[in-house]
């Protein structure tokens, strides 16, 4: 996937859009302020951001995993260090006793939380390209990174992803949202994001 | 029962059978079909349900959660799910006996599916449906393995000999309760108790009598240690560990002093004492965390006041002015 600078900017604005409206939704479940931020979107290699994820002796992760098809086709896969989403999880639910693990109720939480998020970014992104797009449930996977990314396959194929920086009770846990895409989607969305571009300039001249 | 007229003889039959909730509304939120599952355990009739607007039907979830998901599905066409750790009980079901009151509400997991683009466009808009599991059963699971959890985790922190805490629960204990008092800016009292010539009380008796010994101590200061979050740990070999949250020096030295005057009082014989009988010896230290004053000052002057009773010839109680010893 190729994207200029420019064309990444626009694609960060939109997301943004998107990740606001989740900030609401967590808020108002958690009972308490969520802030979502998401710095920059950004084209990895997997094998960066595999590298990015996996810091640490930890190489675990829990991630949150959503397909969408229509236009395009595409996973998208909300992860996050093993520990981070524990802690996250326990400050969503409120729990007094930090988790050792996710069991299958958390489990269900988490998935919640990133459906939340990946509804709300995929809608927002969806609806300014103009894709048409039907999603899946959320279904959560604990493993290791280079797994939930399916590493095996096109290793150094940039990979649209985002950090997501979740702001709550004043502790902050850092999350990675991946979007795989197949070869024909990636196309279809470097031409929707060009028009998109295009479009906002005619209308501002 | 709604399924349209025309479909499968088996169809209607899955449908009734289906041991979730089902629920499908059209694209203005009125119900179009309620499954028996659903109906049973929201105590409705079919006629109650049918045609009726969703927020109607179910009042109470107006201007909740479920609510904004469910809108907001039906917008993007995206599915949601809802958890039933981060809802508890979204839908007012209860379990089959019983009247419906609200400890008997069902703990439910929820998806909220909306017909894809293309079906919806044939369909002549977005049909939703909803299904509810009944996780109650997991939920209890849950609760009951944390319990186990939670005993396991206390189990390790008790004492075999004595039954009360261990030196890891005084550890834990501790720091729990000197960042309490720091946040609350009340003093922790602390009181270190010993057995007066406990080596030659072994050498003497033997070490299953110097067991009983330990154990009987023990039972005493545990019965002066009352409130919730006083706390009684073995604190090393022939030492006691008694933690006195919100308690000033005056309180910590009457207990300290109970305890004393009660081991004496049982008149246990031990020839190797001066004394004749078993007798302990306390130290005590009461401060409020401050500046300049860390967790282990007070650990310190109490186990230096226990050493000052020790000196002074053992079955009393002592306490240090801390503003007459360096500060470490």
């Amino acid at each position: 996937m190729k994207l200029t600078p420019l064309e990444l900017d626009a694609l960060s604005e939109l997301f943004n859009i998107g990740v606001g409206q989740a900030a609401d939704a967590l808020s108002q479940l958690a009972g308490e302020p969520v802030l979502l931020s998401i710095p920059q979107v950004q084209l990895l290699p997997k094998a960066e951001v595999i590298r990015q994820l996996s810091r640490g002796d930890d190489k675990r992760v829990s991630a949150v995993r959503q397909g969408f098809h229509g236009d395009i086709v595409t996973d998208a896969i909300l992860m996050f260090p093993a520990e981070q989403s524990l802690q996250l999880v326990q400050i969503m639910v409120g729990e007094q006793v930090p988790l050792e693990d996710l069991g299958e109720m958390e489990q269900e939480a988490l998935a919640e939380i990133g459906n939340i998020l990946l509804n709300s970014v995929v809608a927002s992104v969806a609806d300014s390209l103009d894709l048409m797009l039907d999603g899946s449930l959320p279904e959560v996977e604990l493993g290791i990174v280079s797994d939930v990314l399916l590493a095996e396959q096109d290793i150094d194929e940039p990979l649209l992803s985002l950090q997501v920086r979740f702001e709550i009770a004043s502790r902050r846990i850092h999350g990675y949202l991946a979007f795989l895409l197949d070869m024909r989607s990636t196309g279809l969305l470097e031409e929707r994001v060009a028009a998109f571009i295009r479009q906002l300039r005619g209308g501002g001249a | 029962m709604s399924l349209p007229r025309g479909a499968s003889p088996w169809l209607e039959w899955a449908f009734t059978s289906v041991q979730a909730g089902l629920l499908v509304l059209d694209e203005s939120l009125d119900v179009v079909f309620a499954n028996p599952w659903l109906l049973r355990r929201a105590r409705l009739d079919v006629a109650d349900v049918l045609g009726r607007p969703f927020f109607e039907v179910f009042p109470s979830l107006r201007g909740s959660h479920f609510e904004r998901r469910l809108l907001s599905a039906r917008a993007v066409g995206f599915p949601a799910l809802l958890s039933e750790t981060l809802h508890q009980s979204a839908l007012p079901l209860y379990a089959l006996t019983g009247s419906p009151s609200s400890e008997r509400l069902l703990k439910q997991s929820i998806q909220i599916v909306p017909m894809g683009t293309a079906q919806a466009r044939e369909a002549g808009g977005r049909y939703l449906m909803i299904q509810v599991w009944d996780v109650t059963p997991l939920v209890v699971r849950e609760r009951l393995l944390k319990q186990q959890a939670e005993r396991m985790h206390a189990m390790a922190h008790i004492d075999a000999l004595t039954d009360i805490g261990n030196r890891r629960h005084f550890d834990a204990m501790f720091e729990r309760e000197w960042r309490n008092a720091l946040r609350s800016q009340q003093s922790l009292g602390l009181v270190l108790f010993d057995v007066d010539h406990f080596k030659a009380y072994n050498d003497t008796y033997g070490h299953q009598r110097g067991d009983e010994c330990l154990r009987l101590v023990a039972g005493i200061v545990e019965s002066q240690a009352q409130r919730p979050r006083d706390v009684v740990c073995r604190y090393g070999g022939e030492e006691i560990a008694m933690l006195l949250p919100d308690t000033d020096l005056a309180g910590a030295l009457r207990l300290a002093r109970r305890v004393v005057d009660e081991v004496r009082a049982r008149c246990l014989p031990h020839d190797g004492s001066p004394l004749g009988v078993v007798t302990v010896s306390a130290g005590v230290a009461c401060e409020r965390p401050g500046p300049g004053l860390g967790a282990d000052t007070l650990i310190l002057l109490a186990d230096r006041a226990l050493y000052q009773a020790k000196r002074l010839g053992r079955d009393q109680v002592a306490v240090l002015e801390r503003h007459a010893t360096p500060t470490a």
